[in-house]
């Protein structure tokens, strides 16, 4: 490397010990800046841009001085784009502090600088890079070591100077702007490595450099942009586009157009053109000392660099007028082994003659490939050929797209085009090589900090349109579906028992009545299948019904409510719709609408299940023995009629395993971590109707017809409370238990619920729920509120649990419920050889999510354990 | 011995004494390099490449000198030289003597970055052009292959048996193949021989599946090495060589 052990001077930065001091000092006077507010800063932003434009003309001939390339007149535009549009893009961006609020969702973002940006400028825009890229690092607050590349030292310096002076006046604190006096590839390196971030512009060379010194990296790579003129192009915009770009500072904008391919029905109109506006077209002898000229081993000659064509034809012994603006060689090879289809950084241009459009296309991507991958490209054409331009949209594999533009001017962005950022480091993606793909901009050195509230989900109350409750209200509730909802077709969906026992009798006489024709389907089993399902869904969709009449238990609903999906929705896949949720507001799956062909009543018929008013239903699939459990609102029944009278005859079996079915809902929907105040009273009520009606109910069946409506009340209101709150870990336990050992589910549920309790109201659960609103372990408090609204107290909370769950015990015991699994004749062998698989498939259910305690599989395990020797 | 010379180059002289070479420093010629020419030698026979193996190093007559076995046989250049129309058939053999050779690792060779990074710092250029080939060395892949530095057709014998020897270990290093590639393309063009140049590059780039581009991305940091020799009479056939820009 170039620096030895030279003398340390501070103010002057020609060797490492002196950067690296000099670093450490900047990375000091940064953090004062930090503190700077946003008026300060868009003071300082404002003066040095403006002191960086008054000085654009002094700046564009030092540095076409200093490094020989270039047009001075070109330069200061470049300069002043970099200053103008840069101030006006940025002049109203908020980048100090809070930046943005949203104090209904809770969030705030906050910019803070990175720190310490250390900014690599190239040869061939050395003024404009800096003042764009220190104009963008103070609006941030960040500070800014410029390394400068030798050949453009000084220049780069002045500028540096010049800004770094106006920003100190107008308040920077003084050594904000830093750079290396004497440049060599190790101050470069120490610079990379010892900042906090990398604005690296220049060849791939120094980009790779840049992303390999270990520091975040803003680096961009090589273009080669090429052009398409389309027929449909206006030839002579596009002519002079490409000639004012290409001769835009002798074609060193890394944006600019390196080869034109033109369609062969327009090639000679294009090439007169160019001949009208002073272009040279190289005979094939000159084209070949020119490659020898400008290519040398495959890479660029520094010396023809940013030189007019008048100069790089003598160069290369050919002749041509002084006044000659581009040299155009017509070659035929896109690939790299043609020298001219590279990237020239001069005013030379290949051109290639296209037989079709797509071969136009195929020509520019492989150009993209092989020099400018992710950089730009640029296309001539009528703006209504939007199928080709769709064609060309999808095949460049560049960041920049330009229409009808001159592409180094157009790339730059802001000046020939809206929303393309103005910036002079164009990102190039991953094509590239690059961290971005945008044009760099402020929002690249900043860090944004998000501050988030915590915010509780939104919830919400569902239930069907409408519910009609009392005795004998069924026939006056079923009025409606003429004289309201004027339906013409019912289908009824029941149980083979029920049927026979004319339990739709009462619903057939009444569509006589109204004369709504009717047809029934009643071939539904107790778990019901989707054999049995689609059997009733071919008969319904040969009936064409405008309303479905599910009268019934849980199993008759629930097979109805497929039917209906099927008959809606004959290709809905169930696979699907069983895909488990953590939110049912957020779910993947999108559930298929319900109700353009039919209305949906549901009638129940015992009082336990819910379904009438629950948005779920299980099938199972009887080929390979799997329950699809499917939730979502869309399986909401429409109306819901609970009349006692369809309930009266129910068997004592029926109204004891029903009637706990529902005390579990309500008790787990009370602590489901879903539970709302817009629950808790329905839950509330049912728990304590339960506890005082299920014992009468269950003695004195239809002897009791109070009894027997508080309980069917009681167990839709259950219904509404776990519709919308869900459930837990009993039921997720209670599904694996009756399915495997073939237990009604109530009877499941009854079995489990004192234990999941007794687990679930743990003060330091191994670990809690996830859910916003659920906010510490506060579930034996639930347990206590639920007894207390039931007159049962103890003498503390755990106290109070423990009675609760005294009478839940009574209860099962009055209503026949035996205490334990074992009771009810599984064999330990059975019971232990299921033990795994029933753990697996428990916490996997849909309702172990919302339990308020999470459980471990172990966890799980033990419950059904205890539950099974009731110890 | 003096009758026994074999062959003299710049500060040193070879002679064969019975079954050995001797190589003769003359007393300027630094001890580093000598000795450091030694160890390359003996690191590069540990990886079974046939190369003439180092015997002794030691002083004759107060001046350094190192004692290896001699290779009966003749030199690749002097038989091209000889049947130049065969010149595909010896280029092809020589190509593979070549990736033979790269195949092998020697752990402790000089690292051919540090040595290309010194030549172009000590090369005559201005501080902009060495600050870009600084740049371009620093962007190329690091690899660890046995790299000879001064690959050919005078340092490769054909022993009477017909299995081929590699000489000069003295610019040996690890690392990047294509470096090696790209000094010997360069040495053929410094001889003014460019058939055997284009065919040596081309056969290169197939037999070792290496794209054209990547040796000559080389080319310019091969050119600054050589530059640093300080030959005016190649000075200006190097600065074409060195004077090019990466893409912006």
């Amino acid at each position: 490397m170039d620096n030895g052990s030279r003398e340390v001077k501070t103010d002057f930065i020609d060797n490492p010990n002196a950067l690296i001091e000099k670093m450490e000092n900047m990375k000091k006077i940064q953090k004062d800046f930090a503190k700077f507010s946003q008026q300060q800063v868009d003071k300082i932003f404002f003066a040095a841009a403006s002191a960086a434009n008054k000085q654009r003309i002094p700046l564009a001939r030092m540095a076409v001085e200093e490094t020989s390339m270039g047009i001075i007149e070109d330069k200061a535009i470049k300069n002043h784009y970099a200053s103008e549009y840069i101030y006006n893009k940025y002049k109203n961006t908020l980048t100090c502090g809070v930046i943005e609020e949203n104090s209904s969702y809770g969030t705030k973002k906050i910019a803070e600088p990175i720190g310490l940006i250390s900014a690599v400028i190239p040869t061939t825009n050395p003024t404009s890079t800096t003042i764009f890229k220190i104009l963008i690092a103070l609006k941030t607050r960040n500070a800014i070591i410029i390394s400068p590349h030798p050949r453009a030292k000084n220049s780069t310096i002045e500028a540096a100077k010049i800004l770094l002076k106006a920003a100190v006046e107008a308040g920077a604190p003084d050594g904000i702007i830093g750079w290396i006096d004497e440049p060599s590839l190790e101050l470069t390196d120490l610079v990379m490595k010892n900042s906090d971030i990398i604005l690296a512009t220049g060849g791939p060379g120094m980009v790779k450099s840049a992303y390999s010194s270990g520091k975040p990296a803003l680096g961009v790579g090589a273009g080669n942009t090429p052009v398409i003129i389309d027929e449909s192009a206006d030839i002579k915009m596009a002519v002079s586009s490409i000639i004012h770009s290409k001769t835009f500072d002798n074609g060193m904008i890394c944006a600019c157009e390196q080869s034109v391919t033109v369609l062969e029905n327009i090639y000679d109109e294009v090439k007169n053109e160019f001949i009208k506006r002073g272009c040279y077209f190289l005979t094939p002898d000159e084209t070949d000392k020119l490659r020898k000229t400008i290519i040398i081993n495959g890479a660029l000659n520094a010396k023809i660099v940013g030189q007019s064509a008048f100069k790089i034809a003598s160069m290369a012994g050919i002749n041509v007028s002084g006044d000659t603006k581009i040299l155009i060689a017509e070659v035929e090879r896109a690939d790299a082994s043609e020298e001219l289809a590279h990237e020239k950084l001069s005013p030379v241009l290949a051109m290639y003659r296209a037989k079709s459009f797509d071969e136009a296309v195929k020509k520019s991507e492989q150009l993209v490939h092989d020099g400018g991958y992710g950089h730009t490209s640029s296309i001539y054409i009528n703006t209504n050929e939007t199928e080709k331009l769709n064609k060309y949209e999808e095949a460049m594999k560049t960041c920049r797209i330009l229409i009808n533009t001159p592409s180094s001017q157009g790339g730059i962005g802001d000046l020939y085009n809206f929303n393309l950022d103005p910036s002079l480091t164009l990102g190039c993606g991953s094509w590239g090589g690059n961290s971005v793909s945008d044009n760099v901009g402020v929002k690249h050195l900043l860090n944004i900090k998000t501050v988030a509230h915590r915010r509780e989900n939104m919830l919400w109350l569902r239930t069907p349109q409408k519910i009609y409750f009392k005795k004998g209200c069924m026939p006056i509730a079923l009025n409606e579906l003429k004289t309201v909802l004027n339906k013409k077709k019912a289908f009824i969906v029941t149980d083979k028992f029920l049927y026979d026992n004319e339990y739709t009798k009462p619903v057939t006489d009444k569509l006589n009545e109204m004369g709504i024709k009717y047809n029934c389907f009643y071939n539904v089993s107790p778990d019901p299948t989707l054999g049995s399902a689609k059997e009733g869904a071919k008969a319904m969709s040969d009936f064409e019904p405008d309303v479905i009449i599910a009268i019934g238990g849980g199993s008759a609903m629930d097979a109805a409510k497929i039917m209906w999906v099927l008959y809606e929705h004959p290709d809905a896949d169930f696979l699907d719709m069983a895909m488990r949720f953590m939110d049912i507001r957020k779910r993947i799956y999108s559930f298929p609408s319900m109700g353009k062909k039919a209305y949906f009543v549901a009638i129940p018929t015992s009082s336990g299940t819910g379904s009438e008013v629950t948005p779920f239903a299980v099938i199972t699939d009887e080929s390979s023995s799997l329950k699809y459990p499917l939730a979502d609102y869309e399986l909401l029944p429409n109306m819901a009629i609970i009349d006692v009278d369809n309930m009266k005859n129910q068997p004592k079996e029926l109204t004891a395993a029903s009637g706990i079915d529902a005390l579990t809902h309500a008790l787990e929907a009370y602590v489901s971590l879903m539970a709302s105040d817009y629950t808790d009273g329905l839950a509330l009520i049912a728990v304590k109707n339960i506890f005082k009606y299920l014992p009468a109910a269950y003695e004195n069946g239809a002897a009791d017809m109070h009894a027997r409506e508080k309980m069917a009340d009681a167990s839709t209101i259950a219904g509404i409370a776990f519709a919308n709150a869900f459930l837990g870990l009993c039921h997720s336990m209670a599904h694996k238990l009756g399915s495997f050992h073939h237990l009604p589910h109530g009877i499941a549920n009854a079995l489990l619920i004192t234990e999941v309790m007794r687990f679930n109201a743990s003060d330091k659960p191994h670990k809690m729920g996830t859910f916003s609103q659920y906010q510490y372990p506060h579930t034996l408090e639930r347990y206590a509120e639920c007894a207390e609204f039931c007159s049962i107290k103890g003498e503390n909370d755990w106290q109070t649990l423990e009675l609760l769950i005294g009478e839940i015990e009574k209860l099962k015991n009055k209503i026949g419920i035996k205490k334990t699994i074992r009771d009810y004749g599984i064999t330990e062998e059975d019971f232990l050889n299921s033990l795994d698989e029933m753990t697996n498939l428990a916490f996997d259910d849909q309702c172990t999510g919302e339990n308020p305690r999470y459980p471990m599989l172990e966890e799980i395990k033990q419950i059904y354990l205890k539950a099974y020797y009731g110890e | 011995m003096e009758n026994n010379i074999i062959a003299q180059r710049p500060g040193k002289k070879i002679y064969r004494v019975g079954d050995t070479a001797v190589k003769v420093f003359d007393s300027e010629y630094s001890k580093a390099d000598i000795l450091n020419e030694a160890l390359n030698q003996a690191r590069v026979e540990q990886t079974g490449l046939n190369i003439p193996k180092i015997l002794e190093v030691s002083k004759i007559d107060g001046k350094w000198a190192i004692t290896s076995t001699f290779i009966e046989g003749r030199t690749l250049a002097s038989m091209i030289k000889e049947d130049r129309e065969n010149l595909d058939k010896y280029i092809e053999k020589f190509v593979e003597i070549q990736l033979q050779m790269h195949s092998k690792t020697a752990y402790g060779l000089n690292k051919l970055k540090d040595k290309m990074n010194e030549k172009i710092s000590a090369a005559d250029l201005d501080a902009t052009t060495r600050y870009e080939l600084h740049t371009r060395l620093e962007s190329m892949p690091k690899h660890k292959k046995v790299c000879h530095g001064d690959y050919n057709p005078t340092n490769i014998i054909i022993g009477v048996e017909g299995s081929a020897y590699i000489l000069d270990w003295s610019h040996a290093s690890q690392g990047n193949a294509s470096s090696d590639a790209a000094t010997t393309y360069l040495l053929f063009n410094l001889e003014g021989d460019t058939e055997a140049a284009q065919l040596y590059i081309d056969l290169f780039c197939k037999k070792s599946d290496t794209a054209k581009q990547y040796v000559q991305q080389w080319l310019p940091i091969a050119a600054a090495a050589r530059l640093s020799k300080g030959n005016d009479n190649e000075r200006d056939f190097l600065m074409k060589w060195i004077d090019i820009i990466d893409y912006q």
